[in-house]
């Protein structure tokens, strides 16, 4: 875990912080509030992992939770939030595989392992996919390489706001992505124009899981350099790998079908990784060997129109249901995360799962729980103030604090700010 | 206003009356009684009753005696709405859009498919009553039809034919707005110059008709009325052979009598808007050509709702009721809510399903058009008016307000039974009922089910 912030890294811009005065001046008797703690009050607070509090408060100070308790005295000099009777306060949600934040493609496609490459360098701070994950309630997610390349690279973890740059990221090395699925076959040939990086393995299912066990074997093996892997740096390309074989670190895998899942879980019995599956759509029907293996699942946007998907794969609606029934951990992703977490509760999930779902359960996948995914004492102040029951299609989002700053609503240009 | 449908149904009504009461008549009669009643127009009724004859509603109320021949279905617990209406979806056609832009004549009756997925899905969220119309690619796309969403065979689900004619302002193929304009244009000003050519044809007919007559006068007063019987059936035998060919010189032709219709004001049209820029070009031809209109307004409209706001008439919203737009000077990015920003220029809106965008990040619930008014109600709209703007509202938009849009005595019986609450995440349609016809339940959707908890069947390779 990265030591706590300092506050001369990541200031509070002070339009946002003005934001926060505003409604607390309009919300709360006046008080004699600089720069400091925030107490804010809810009808309830949904802690996620300690249950509702109805009332609740949560305290807010250098962009942490302080305190959460049904109620809390406001200390000197602290601004107070009151949300209202019906308001409901909730963790920001973190979405475990945030869609489009990174500019160009998010896979180097020349090479099918790129074991070390990091999405970093490639994101795009000012991006509109941070500020539309923003606006509906996520304040961190997943940055996952995508599944163009056997063996793409390392899952980053981001805020969705905050000053640009190194300050917004939360873990830069969040787990090995492998993709198990025909997407790496997709664009290969057998033949084509002989200089065209696409004749390569793989072109099916067997070459991507043959490569996969290649790279693992080679990985086992040791230092081994290979002219098609190697990168700049002096560094071992496969020691990810070997991490994760050693079970030092998590493999976030890639896979959509039944079959593909059972390859994930039968790779993992050979090699020793722990595995996440991202995707998942047809989790349902390994639900079983999922939980015995103890995999979570990851669930990519859900769909209610049709088959879908590189793969047409079958549709249903209450995977998330399913999985958790049988005893898998299940997290929402893809964007729209509120909205993906009420159809999965009214398609079947219940509604505590459901919002674990958007929460705690993807920041344990990318071992981020630490930091973010609950409202609990020590952790970021992350929050988001909802207008009433988060699980109802007909509650607004009324802000989204990150770091203690509320970043949405944006402040109205405008209007005068203090400096 | 009556139509084929209503027209079937009043000789059935007449004939039922004609012929001794039979036990053939019990069958149509329903009660829907316990359950929570809004009707939309008045107040909610509590545990209330609505006694349906023959696909039709006899009464709403709370006291009343519930035939013993008639099926009763408890909705206790439940709640009762009317069904809803969409007031515009391209979905029940077989091919949204003809390739000749210009076909005013064609009629989507001809190419609604009962089996469309569209109509199930309908009934399984509700929607009793579609209005289903050429897409947005077409100029001047054909006549429309309001449909109830069951029946085996297009013509029987018809509610009314010809409801409107369809324009587009979306340039179609590769031509521009200009020609695109200047096509429409001219089509509208060439049906002007035809309806003026029979007019005078007519005038002239009628003229060429008084002189005969007053020749046929002049006769009758030289001959002093002797074979004036005779005369008579010469006139009429003249009269019968006559029409025939002054009747197809004055009357439009099957090319040009939907575009006659729309400009004499007996054909309303459902203009598509797909840009801010082409509203003011809608509201001026519906000035020059004294058009009754409904406007279709795709995302990019809300730019000219002060426009639209002037004109106080209800509008059909695309369905991304929310979505992202960035500034292309300063690349800020953001959020553009459809129902508020018309809820404050004082724009009633109505809701659709087709034409999702499928870029946008929220997939899910557009496709639902109660999920459209949760979404309206989240962002400020009264819920009670976001029932009546699945309901009330675009009925009378379609003009077909005397028969759906409302639990109301004499309309036709067009239910949901709801399990919950409406607009609330855990609520299901239980119950779908079309002219009086149970067209959907939920414990008999086995495709529902099976979305919902796949079968081990499915499984079995796990």
């Amino acid at each position: 875990m990265r030591p706590r912030r300092t506050q001369g890294r990541c200031p509070a811009p002070p339009i946002a912080l003005a934001l926060v005065l505003d409604l607390a001046l309009a919300l709360a008797p006046r008080l004699a509030a600089e720069e400091g703690d925030v107490l804010v009050r809810a009808g309830t607070v949904e802690t996620v992992e300690a249950g509702p509090l109805s009332p609740g408060a949560v305290l807010i100070s250098g962009g942490k939770i302080a305190e959460v308790a049904a109620s809390i005295d406001p200390p000197e000099g602290a601004t107070v939030i009151d949300l209202g009777a019906d308001a409901t306060l909730i963790p920001g949600l973190v979405d475990a595989d945030l869609p489009g934040g990174v500019s160009g493609p998010a896979v180097e496609i020349t090479r099918e392992i790129t074991p070390r490459f990091s999405p970093l360098p490639a994101v795009d701070w000012s991006s509109r996919a941070f500020t539309e994950a923003l606006a509906g309630g996520s304040t961190a997610g997943g940055i996952i390489p995508s599944s163009d390349n056997v063996v793409p690279g390392l899952a980053a973890v981001v805020k969705t706001a905050g000053p640009p740059g190194e300050p917004r990221v939360l873990d830069p090395d969040a787990g090995l992505v492998i993709t198990v699925c025909s997407d790496p076959a997709s664009r290969n040939r057998s033949r084509t124009r002989p200089d065209s990086i696409y004749v390569r393995q793989p072109t099916n299912r067997m070459g991507v899981v043959g490569l996969l066990r290649e790279s693992f074997a080679r990985a086992a093996r040791g230092v081994d350099p290979d002219p098609d892997v190697t990168v700049p740096s002096a560094a071992d390309p496969y020691e990810p790998l070997r991490e994760a074989m050693a079970g030092g670190r998590p493999v976030l895998a890639i896979s959509r079908t039944d079959y593909d899942i059972l390859t994930v879980l039968r790779l993992a019995g050979e090699f020793g990784y722990a595995p996440t599956i991202l995707g998942g759509q047809e989790a349902y029907k390994v639900a079983d060997a999922l939980a015995s293996a103890r995999v979570p699942v990851v669930l990519g946007a859900l769909r209610v129109d049709g088959p879908y998907g590189p793969e047409r794969t079958e549709l249903a609606w209450n995977v998330a249901g399913v999985l958790h029934e049988a005893g898998v951990p299940v997290a929402l992703s893809g964007g729209d995360l509120l909205e993906q977490a009420r159809f999965a509760a009214r398609f079947g999930l219940p509604r505590e799962a459901a919002l674990r779902a958007i929460t705690i359960e993807p920041s344990r996948v990318l071992g981020v729980d630490g930091r973010v995914g609950s409202i609990a004492a020590g952790k970021d102040a992350d929050l988001v103030a909802l207008d009433g029951d988060p699980l109802e299609f007909t509650t607004a989002v009324r802000w989204v604090m990150v770091d203690g700053t509320i970043r949405f609503p944006r402040p109205d240009p405008s209007q005068p700010q203090e400096d | 206003m009556a139509t084929n449908h209503h027209m079937t149904r009043l000789a059935a009504i007449i004939a039922l009356a004609l012929v001794p009461p039979a036990d053939a008549s019990a069958q149509d009669q329903l009660a829907i009684k316990g359950g929570r009643i809004i009707p939309v127009v008045g107040e909610p009724i509590e545990g209330g009753v609505i006694l349906v004859r023959d696909g039709t509603i006899q009464a709403v109320g709370t006291d009343l005696d519930i035939p013993i021949e008639a099926r009763v279905i408890d909705a206790a617990g439940k709640v009762v709405l009317p069904g809803f209406v969409e007031p515009h979806s391209p979905e029940p056609l077989v091919q949204a859009n003809e390739v000749n832009p210009n076909v005013p004549f064609v009629t989507v009756v001809d190419a609604i498919d009962p089996n469309a997925t569209y109509f199930e899905e309908a009934r399984r969220n509700g929607v009793t009553t579609a209005h289903a119309i050429p897409g947005n690619s077409t100029m001047l796309g054909g006549k429309s039809a309001v449909v109830k969403t069951s029946g085996t065979f297009a013509e029987d689900m018809v509610l009314r034919r010809d409801a409107a004619l369809k324009i587009s302002l979306r340039p179609s193929g590769s031509s521009s707005r200009m020609s695109h304009l200047a096509r429409l244009r001219r089509e509208l000003d060439e049906t002007l110059r035809y309806m003026r050519s029979l007019d005078e044809k007519k005038a002239e007919a009628a003229k060429a008709e008084a002189d005969e007559e007053r020749d046929e006068g002049a006769e009758d007063d030289d001959e002093e009325g002797a074979n004036a019987p005779q005369e008579e059936d010469e006139g009429q035998g003249d009269e019968g052979d006559a029409p025939d060919p002054s009747a197809e010189d004055t009357e439009p032709d099957a090319q040009r009598e939907a575009l006659v219709r729309l400009l004499k004001g007996e054909l309303p049209a459902f203009l598509y808007c797909e840009q801010a820029m082409d509203v003011p070009q809608a509201l001026r031809l519906i000035d020059e050509y004294k058009l009754d209109a409904v406007l279709i307004l795709g995302r990019d409209c809300y730019k000219a709702v002060d426009l639209v706001a002037g004109r106080d008439e209800p509008v059909i919203l695309d369905p991304d009721l929310v979505f992202w737009e960035t500034d292309p000077r300063t690349g800020e990015d953001e959020r553009v809510v459809l129902p508020r920003i018309y809820r404050e220029a004082g724009v009633p809106i109505t809701f659709q399903t087709s034409g999702v965008s499928s870029f946008s990040a929220s997939s899910l619930g557009p496709s639902y058009l109660w999920y459209q008014a949760a979404t309206a109600v989240k962002y400020g709209m009264p819920p009670e008016e976001a029932l009546e703007a699945l309901t009330l509202r675009p009925a009378k938009m379609l003009g077909i307000d005397a028969f759906v849009g409302s639990i109301e005595e004499g309309k036709d019986a067009d239910l949901v039974i709801l399990t919950g609450e409406p607009l609330k995440l855990g609520t299901w349609v239980d119950t779908t009922i079309v002219d009086g016809q149970v067209v959907y339940r939920r414990d008999e959707d086995s495709r529902l089910k099976e979305l919902l908890r796949p079968t081990e069947d499915d499984a079995g390779e796990g």
